[in-house]
């Protein structure tokens, strides 16, 4: 179903995504429109976006006619492929013309009713597609090509472009004729993308976006993770849709990591109290991930990219070891401490960066910054592999989660964007650590990271305060440095490339900047905030005594 | 007001480039220039002395890669020396520390430069 269950007043932290993707489409009118991906993690709300927008371009106007499509694993041959296209776009652009929502459910409709229906509304147009397609159907490449073109034809027969929106791309690799998978069928995509008058709004696993080429090549947008405000006002919505009431504790905001959707699982969890407390919220995220809609999903995730139980247990194994190193790890490493062959490590490698449960990056794997991820890992970890009990489980996020504590030293700073304004923040950091002994190469490596963020910052942000807001966190183990700027959002969160010019930014070199930053911080994450970004750079801190110990094992 | 400033001395066909303060793509650009017409006096080596280097960013550390290609193309010496660790590794990361070589400290370098110019000879 194209349309959202949710009201558009009640899609929360989004609107400002929402308008700038509406504006963006709208573009089509002139021929000037372009196709993107709308990109980010897993649960931060990409196809809901894309439902409100829909929602907003059916109701809302009638210049730009809206398609979606989710692709169905089910319906991968290119003949399948091709015939659900066509109809569901030709249902769909009927419902536009004539707003009869019900055309909308008209999902597997027959070709034969489907021209039925067409001539029935008068839809001459839409019938001649119809009959270019069933003369073409011997061939599935060429039937295949005319319904991935019928948005674009469309355009052309009656002048109204459209925005084609489909959720689950990157399953389209998969599009195959006699069983055979072909990456061609997939790129037949590019021609109707290229046009101005059909941008199309793409969404999917990013990682396998990248592997497509005719995704790869697309412009990035990226959905960012919300911030504490917009997600406490999430929280309160949601509660308030269960009747109930209570404060979602900012430690926890910090675990979501600003993802809507692990929000929502964990607020309605917890609303099997009226009035949840502190305790009860945690206790709802711990069933979560233990056992909740959250533990199935990526359970789920698992199973689909390690369908083998053997692999399973390698992968979790290998997840596991890397989420635990306190440096990132090389494949030998991995294979070694598994005693895995290099080719057992690799596969199981690949397919968790794929299926986004760990990073890669310059030859070595890290840990996921999605807390969520790595805590649902850690426990189907614990269940599979160590056969801990329900209870042994729950204690054992218990004494992780309940002893954490919040920040206890916080500097807030304000500098203008102007030139060279990030060394006032540089010189601060150093009085920082020298005031709280903290490690000296670690205050090295995150100034290093703090200049190019607020650099980043001063570039980006066209707000219209010119500020930079800077807050230097210090807890016992970690130093946390968040940069706020007004501006467009700038980053692609998967590739750490800037957004928008970004041949500009290669011109300039800045896609070293965040590259940089993801060397010298432990976790970088950028999160959407009200009118602008915010970059958080994270940086574990050694006790003094690691920092002896390993001195002492240098020396010796 | 600029936080950035050069000084180079030379003898015997190798420069010292002392940079101070925060190599920027302004602060860059004058180490380029400057090693330029250290170049163009026929100088086979030139040793960057980090010592007094206080910040660096990426676009500073792009900007070198001109540097680099530029002693290759005087088939000249190009040395590092004094680094911290996190600038050093800002330079490995970019892939512009395997065109150079890097010493603990100047006295490091000037040692491996004489032993080069013994074993040339």
């Amino acid at each position: 179903m194209p349309f959202s269950a949710l009201r558009e007043k009640d899609f929360v932290g989004r609107q400002e995504e929402l308008a700038a993707l509406t504006k963006r489409v709208v573009l089509a009118l002139g021929g000037q429109a372009r196709s993107a991906v709308l990109s980010g993690p897993r649960g931060m709300g990409r196809t809901e976006l894309q439902q409100q927008l829909f929602g907003r371009l059916f109701w809302g106007q009638d210049r730009v006619a809206p398609f979606s499509y989710s692709v169905n694993p089910a319906l991968l041959s290119a003949q399948d492929f091709s015939r659900n296209y066509l109809t569901r776009f030709l249902c769909q652009r009927l419902a536009y013309e004539k707003k009869e929502q019900a055309l909308l459910h008209l999902d597997g409709i027959s070709l034969t009713d489907a021209s039925s229906l067409l001539e029935e509304r008068g839809a001459t147009w839409a019938s001649g597609l119809l009959e270019q397609y069933e003369r073409s159907s011997a061939d599935p490449v060429d039937a295949l090509r005319i319904a991935l073109n019928a948005p674009y034809l469309s355009a052309l027969a009656t002048g109204t472009p459209v925005a084609v929106l489909i959720d689950e791309f990157h399953r389209l690799k998969g599009l195959h004729r006699g069983g055979v998978p072909d990456p061609r069928l997939a790129a037949l995509f590019e021609e109707p993308m290229s046009s101005g008058k059909t941008p199309h709004l793409i969404t999917g696993n990013s990682p396998e976006l990248q592997e497509m080429a005719v995704a790869s090549g697309l412009e990035r947008i990226p959905l960012l993770p919300l911030g504490p405000e917009s997600m406490s006002s999430k929280a309160q919505a949601l509660l308030s849709a269960q009747g109930a009431a209570g404060n979602v504790p900012h430690l926890l905001f910090r675990r979501l990591g600003g993802n809507p959707w692990y929000l929502a699982c964990v607020v309605n969890a917890a609303c099997a109290k009226r009035t949840p407390d502190e305790k009860a919220f945690w206790n709802a995220y711990v069933g979560e991930i233990r056992e909740g809609a959250l533990a199935v999903s990526w359970s789920a995730v698992l199973k689909n990219f390690f369908p083998d139980l053997a692999m399973r247990r390698t992968a979790l194994a290998a997840a596991y070891t890397i989420y635990h190193a306190t440096e990132p790890l090389s494949l030998k490493r991995i294979a070694k401490s598994l005693a895995l062959t290099d080719a057992q490590a690799s596969d199981a490698l690949q397919g968790l960066y794929l299926a986004g449960f760990i990073r890669g990056e310059f030859g070595v794997f890290r840990a996921t910054d999605d807390r969520v991820v790595r805590d649902s890992i850690e426990s189907l970890y614990l269940k599979e592999i160590l056969a801990k009990s329900a209870q042994e489980q729950d204690q054992h996020f218990r004494e992780a989660l309940f002893t954490q504590k919040e920040d206890s030293v916080r500097f807030d700073m304000t500098i203008p964007m102007v030139r060279e304004a990030e060394l006032v923040v540089a010189q601060c950091l150093q009085q920082i650590g020298k005031n709280l002994q903290l490690n000296e190469d670690a205050i090295g490596q995150m100034q290093i990271a703090v200049i190019e963020a607020c650099i980043n910052a001063i570039e980006h942000g066209k707000g219209a305060d010119n500020k930079i807001r800077i807050i230097v966190a210090v807890d016992s183990d970690r130093l946390s440095i968040s940069i706020e700027s007004a501006g467009p959002e700038f980053i692609v969160q998967e590739t750490g490339e800037p957004f928008g010019d970004q041949g500009a930014a290669k011109a300039s070199n800045r896609g070293w900047g965040i590259k940089l930053m993801k060397r010298f911080a432990d976790e970088v994450t950028f999160e959407r905030i009200p009118g602008g970004t915010r970059t958080i750079l994270m940086k574990k801190l050694e006790t003094p005594a690691e920092v002896r110990k390993e001195d002492a094992a240098q020396n010796e | 007001m600029s936080n950035f400033s050069l000084s180079s001395r030379s003898a015997q066909n190798v420069a010292v480039i002392m940079p101070k303060g925060y190599i920027n793509d302004m602060g860059a650009v004058s180490l380029e220039q400057a090693s330029e017409q250290l170049l163009g006096k026929g100088m086979d080596t030139l040793i960057v002395n980090f010592s007094n280097v206080q910040y660096i960013n990426t676009i500073g550390i792009s900007i070198f890669t001109g540097m680099v290609e530029r002693t290759l193309e005087h088939n000249s010496v190009l040395c590092f020396t004094n680094m911290k660790k996190a600038h050093r590794d800002v330079f490995e990361m970019m892939g512009l520390i395997r065109h150079v070589k890097v010493f603990a400290d100047e006295e490091d370098a000037i040692k491996f430069v004489k032993r080069k110019g013994q074993h040339d000879e």
